[in-house]
């Protein structure tokens, strides 16, 4: 079942690459988020309570309930829907992101890793693939944020792939760093907006 | 003995210029019939005794030896160079009376020349010998490009040629010298030597370089597609059938006597040729020159063929016998097949620009109607250049896929993905290819007239049906019975490379048993379909109407798809590989009533384009240093003053 | 032989509970099940109007597409029973034949010299081309996880007993579905119900078919369907199960499959133009991921 999610998480990030409305990516976050706690849930067997408390607040509290919905919100304060214009155009995105695929199992398979699943290990090396992809890629600050946020799912997968010994502590930089980045990028989208037209671009043209 | 049946064709080529021009034509022929008669019985008597020992002949002292593999590539040019020489009679009627006769009689003597080079190529094992039979296949070849060399473009693109040409040269030159430094010996047979102890990758890339600039692998094909167009047609059909092959052979030729490294080198020529193929069609898709999209084409098939040729390395390489035999022999073959349909549709589009003077296809239309015979000739070339069944590109293209499912079962990880990706660079060439193909056929055969013709255009004659005709039934006759072809080319391979494919020729044979089969139910169905059809039509009322236009019937020629809008949806996803200049001004906004406007589009090569940015940097280079050279005495001699110092200053610190 | 005949009954219901779904879904009651095979023999007694621009390709072309799909029919498996024309690399073949039928509707489209058919014709050949990717990969995968490249071998030892081959078969029919409907000029990407011309892909190119040619034509789609149709199926059927149980099996596939139709059609919106080459690339990708697991889980099992 495990591998079934993983699966869709894939899938979730071929998606990321070819859509381009801001909803549409708000969504897909939504639903990692959901994926993580699933697969969180299978993969460690032996939750005590509190850690079990955590593991929920982070994925499905967080990465699948509070980040989408100041997302959502942020879409609708500043009515930005689409991905800039002179964004890569999807099919090309598609076809970067599905070597990027290619090559995360090369050097998946190359590092020959001992840890755990390898199966989470390549998915996680593509994740991380596709949030920089997104980033570099793309031109509106939001679609950064998107990238921001599917690294650090990718770093979440990547400390399932060591097992049930998660470390606090790193649960708790991942959470606190999702934490700072939103709602700094929240309230700076809101706020800029209210001056100017278009200041959710990084850059112009 | 030998030394007179070498020495015969060549003076009798040169007889040619002073022979009167009216027999010119049959001389020639008789010398080509002649040269392929002579060199084609010990190469059939070889293929036929499967794998017997090879004929080694000594001319003026210099040994030629022609093995299986030799024998092989001397019946593909044979049968090549006398279909072209028998079009050209038809080809050439033209030109009588424009050219000289000093011009024609030039033409048929290099003609031949390049016939005789070729074979010398393919049986010379000597290093020396075979360089100087390299080199006077360039030079004929040459010639033969210059044939319309009244045009500026031409003398251009020959001239391009030839340097280009003497650039692989150097690196074969290069190449051998090294072998000789290292073994003392400058022949293919040292290169075993050197090759069982010394380093295998550098040098083979020596070769591959020097060979894949002939084949017109990219990004080495940059003289591939101005050349072809330049050409007479015959003569393109003939560079692009047999003489491209020639880097082909090279490249077998040393690969089978490397040692090591065989994984990596294997790995490299797929890679090349995967980039070769798919980049190869799409350059060809964007064309408006009918030759010069054939031209991209030869580089797509290069590809195919040297995908063949990597996939056998790398059986050879992880010592998969299957694989080398299924690579090695699909490579084999799509030479062969290449050869014929890539010749036939050269033959073709030059009957087409034979009688409408062009080979812009956005001027063309139509010409099914005036020329069916040429329709159907060209139809079974794209066709078998598109890979598909019943004819013979299926076979050959079916060898390579099996060979890369069969490594995809069973290689190991890394072998696994590389496969797959081959796969779906094979995949994607074949599409491509279709879409090439639909484009061109329909663009210039179908629909009606893009552009009025003065006078009334007829089929051509059957001189010029007659080769195609050759050509064709031999296309039919692999695309039947691909048993009968593939077995002495298994035979060639496992001499080559010293494995042993008896057990996999049995499991082949069944596979294309049943190809064939099928190839043969499709034929009859469709026969009898039609004779059904036909029948049904003949009892119902046929009516005749214009073609449905949205309930207007008054529609011209130029309101079809032209060959620039079949392929825009393509080149619209592609522009990032392909660089299209399109030429148009846009519709003002306070312009009520559209004036009359144009619309151009230029493709561009890409690495043409590169190149030619490299060389411009040079040239600024070279351009600011030519500042020095200002033609005064006095600055001469402060050169020579300078000169000197800085030698002293540096013998003084004893750097010299 | 089997595969052929069932193919051949699979394709006489096949179109009419399409429709059917279509029209309960709408509101309506909707045509007999048999209905569209009525209008194919209505087509088959008209009499024909030619364009006078076609030329012999316009005549031969219907004649060819349902040649290669009849030929396609030969080498199509059942539940793995032996197979007259199986061999290795089968489907090689399989998807070439296809491919020439294609080929040979892209010319006889551009053969009425008809701007609004050259539309359909290219959209037709960019498409096809991009689809075929998908397809390829997706053979690989199977090829892959059972070690053979024969079509009936391949699914004679395709167990679906494992919970992960169980997922690779679920994304593998999902591809096929969305590779069936691109291949057949179905909703995602061609509206076989679109009124405009501008923005058809098959019907448009068979605007000036008619009587004999398009009766032909449209017999070769719905025998096309089936074979996509059998193709999953075959994914289904368990190979050691008694013949009535894999015939059952068979055919509430079928009809299961042809139902996914008529909802998809109901309730889909047809994509942009523009968008398209960028979904069916996207199915190679999606393809790359099951290909990408199997080989995994083959050499997790080996190691």
């Amino acid at each position: 079942m495990d591998i079934l999610i993983v699966i869709l998480f894939a899938i979730t990030l071929l998606y990321f690459s070819i859509t381009e409305r801001f909803r549409i990516y708000t969504n897909l976050v939504c639903f990692q988020g959901f994926l993580l706690f699933a697969l969180a849930l299978f993969e460690l067997k032996a939750l005590t309570i509190g850690n079990f408390l955590f593991v929920s607040s982070e994925t499905l509290i967080f990465k699948g309930i509070a980040v989408p919905f100041l997302l959502y919100k942020i879409i609708n304060k500043t009515g930005e829907e689409r991905v800039h214009v002179k964004a890569l155009p999807g099919l090309f995105s598609l076809i970067f992101v599905s070597i990027g695929l290619l090559l995360s199992i090369i050097i998946a398979y190359s590092l020959k890793t001992r840890l755990g699943n390898i199966t989470y290990f390549i998915v996680s090396f593509f994740a991380l693939y596709t949030g920089l992809f997104l980033i570099t890629s793309h031109k509106k600050i939001f679609s950064h944020l998107i990238g921001f946020l599917v690294i650090e799912n990718a770093v979440f997968l990547f400390s399932l792939t060591i097992g049930n010994e998660m470390p606090m502590l790193i649960n708790i930089a991942i959470l606190l760093d999702i934490f700072a980045s939103i709602l700094i990028l929240g309230i700076f989208a809101m706020r800029l907006k209210q001056h100017t037209d278009d200041l959710t671009m990084l850059k112009d043209e | 003995m030998m030394d007179f049946l070498l020495i015969l064709p060549v003076v009798l080529s040169l007889l040619i210029l002073i022979i009167s021009s009216k027999l010119r034509y049959y001389f020639a022929l008789f010398i080509t019939l002649y040269v392929s008669v002579i060199s084609s019985i010990p190469a059939i008597s070889l293929l036929i005794n499967f794998g017997s020992t090879p004929f080694v002949f000594y001319i003026f002292s210099t040994e030629i030896i022609i093995d299986n593999l030799s024998a092989f590539f001397m019946i593909v040019t044979n049968f090549t160079m006398l279909t072209g020489m028998l079009f050209s009679k038809g080809y050439l009627q033209p030109y009588l009376s424009k050219k000289s006769s000093y011009e024609i009689a030039i033409h048929y003597c290099n003609y031949l020349l390049l016939h005789v080079s070729m074979l010398l190529v393919l049986v010379f094992r000597n290093g020396f010998a075979f360089l100087i039979a390299w080199e006077l296949m360039a030079v004929s070849s040459f010639i033969l490009i210059l044939f319309e060399g009244e045009k500026r473009s031409t003398l251009k693109t020959a001239v391009n040629y030839l340097i280009q040409m003497h650039i692989g040269f150097v690196f074969l030159l290069i190449a051998f010298l090294i072998c000789q430094s290292e073994t003392g010996n400058i022949s293919f047979d040292a290169l075993k030597i050197y090759f069982a102890n010394h380093n295998n990758s550098f040098l083979f890339m020596m070769f591959f370089v020097g060979f894949a600039i002939k084949a017109g692998f990219i990004p080495l094909h940059t003289w591939l597609p101005d050349a072809h167009p330049a050409a007479p047609s015959h003569v393109s059909g003939t560079m692009s059938g047999v003489m491209i092959k020639m880097g082909i052979y090279g490249i077998i030729r040393v690969l089978s006597y490397v040692h090591f490294d065989l994984y990596l080198i294997g790995f490299f020529i797929l890679l090349i040729s995967a980039i070769s193929g798919i980049l190869g069609v799409m350059f060809a898709i964007i064309q408006h020159d009918l030759k010069k999209l054939l031209a991209y084409h030869s580089i797509e098939n290069i590809g195919i063929i040297g995908m063949g040729i990597g996939l056998g390395t790398i059986g050879l390489g992880i010592n998969n016998p299957l694989l080398v035999m299924l690579g090695f022999s699909g490579a084999l073959l799509h030479v062969l097949n290449h050869s014929l349909f890539k010749s036939l549709l050269f033959y073709s589009a030059g009957s087409v620009y034979k009688n409408y003077h062009t080979h812009n296809i956005e001027q063309l239309g139509g010409v099914i109607h005036k020329m069916p015979k040429t329709a159907a000739f060209f139809l079974i070339g794209s066709i078998a250049i598109c890979g598909l069944p019943p004819l013979n590109g299926f076979i050959s293209e079916f060898l390579i896929y099996l060979g890369l499912f069969k490594g995809l079962t069973t290689g190991t990880f890394h072998n696994s993905i590389l496969m797959l990706l081959a796969i779906i660079a094979l995949v994607l060439i074949g599409g491509l290819a279709i879409f090439c193909f639909t484009k061109v056929f329909s663009v210039v055969f179908l629909g009606t007239s893009r552009k009025k013709m003065e006078n009334e255009v007829n089929e051509v004659g059957n001189d010029m049906l007659f080769p195609q005709l050759l050509i064709s039934l031999a296309i039919i006759a692999i695309g039947l019975f691909p048993m009968i072809f593939i077995k002495p080319i298994t035979i060639i391979v496992s001499g080559l490379f010293k494995i042993n494919t008896d057990s996999y020729i049995l499991s082949i044979t069944d596979t294309f048993s049943k190809i064939g089969i099928i190839s043969i139910t499709l034929i009859v169905i469709t026969g009898s379909l039609i004779i059904l059809r036909s029948k049904m039509l003949k009892k119902r009322k046929v009516n005749y109407g214009t073609t449905w236009g949205c309930g207007s019937a008054n529609i011209s020629g130029k309101q079809q798809y032209t060959g620039s809008s079949f392929a825009n949806n393509f080149s619209d996803i592609a522009r990032p590989l392909l660089h299209i200049k399109k030429e148009y001004n846009q519709i003002s906004e306070n312009e009520i009533f559209p004036a009359k406007r144009s619309f151009y589009t230029h493709p561009e090569d890409v690495f043409k384009k590169t190149i030619l940015k490299i060389v411009d940097f040079l040239m600024m280079i070279l351009k600011k240093l030519a500042r020095l050279q200002t033609g005064q005495i006095q600055h001469y001699i402060l050169y020579a003053f300078i000169f000197i110092l800085l030698i002293f200053i540096l013998m003084y610190l004893k750097f010299i | 032989m089997i595969s052929f005949l069932l193919i051949l009954i699979t394709a006489l219901f096949f179109p009419g509970i399409i429709l059917r779904i279509k029209s309960i879904t709408s509101g309506r009651k909707g045509p007999d099940i048999l209905q569209p095979w009525k209008n194919i023999l209505i087509l088959l007694r008209k009499s024909s109007t030619f364009s006078s621009t076609t030329s012999y390709i316009f005549q031969i072309a219907p004649v060819i597409y349902i040649t290669t799909i009849i030929c396609a029919m030969l080498l199509m498996p059942f539940a793995g029973y032996k197979l007259i024309f199986g061999f290795n690399g089968d489907f090689i073949l399989f998807a070439y034949l296809l491919a020439l039928g294609k080929f040979f509707f892209i010319l006889s489209a551009m053969d009425t010299g008809s701007s609004f058919e050259g539309m359909g014709a290219n959209r037709e050949a960019l498409y096809s081309m991009l689809v075929e990717p998908a397809f390829f990969i997706l053979i690989g995968t199977i090829a892959l996880l059972t070690g053979y490249t024969s079509m009936q071998e391949i699914f004679a030892n395709l167990q679906l007993a494992n919970h992960y081959y169980f997922i690779i078969s679920i994304i593998l029919i999902y591809l096929l579905i969305q590779i069936a409907m691109i291949e057949n000029s179905r909703m995602p990407v061609d509206d076989p119900k679109t009124h405009l011309e501008l923005t058809m892909i098959h019907e448009v190119m068979i605007l000036d078919h008619c009587g004999f040619d398009l009766a032909l034509i449209q017999i070769g789609t719905t025998l096309k369907f089936a074979i996509y149709g059998t193709f999953i199926a075959n994914f289904v059927i368990p190979v050691n199960l008694p013949i009535v149980l894999q015939l059952s099996i068979y055919f509430s596939t079928q009809i299961i499959f042809a139902a996914i139709i008529g909802f998809l059609e109901s309730f889909r919106a047809r994509k942009k133009l523009m968008k398209n080459p960028q979904f069916i690339v996207s199915l190679s990708s999606i393809a790359l991921v099951a290909f990408i697991l199997s080989l995994l889980l083959l050499h997790q099992m080996l190691k």
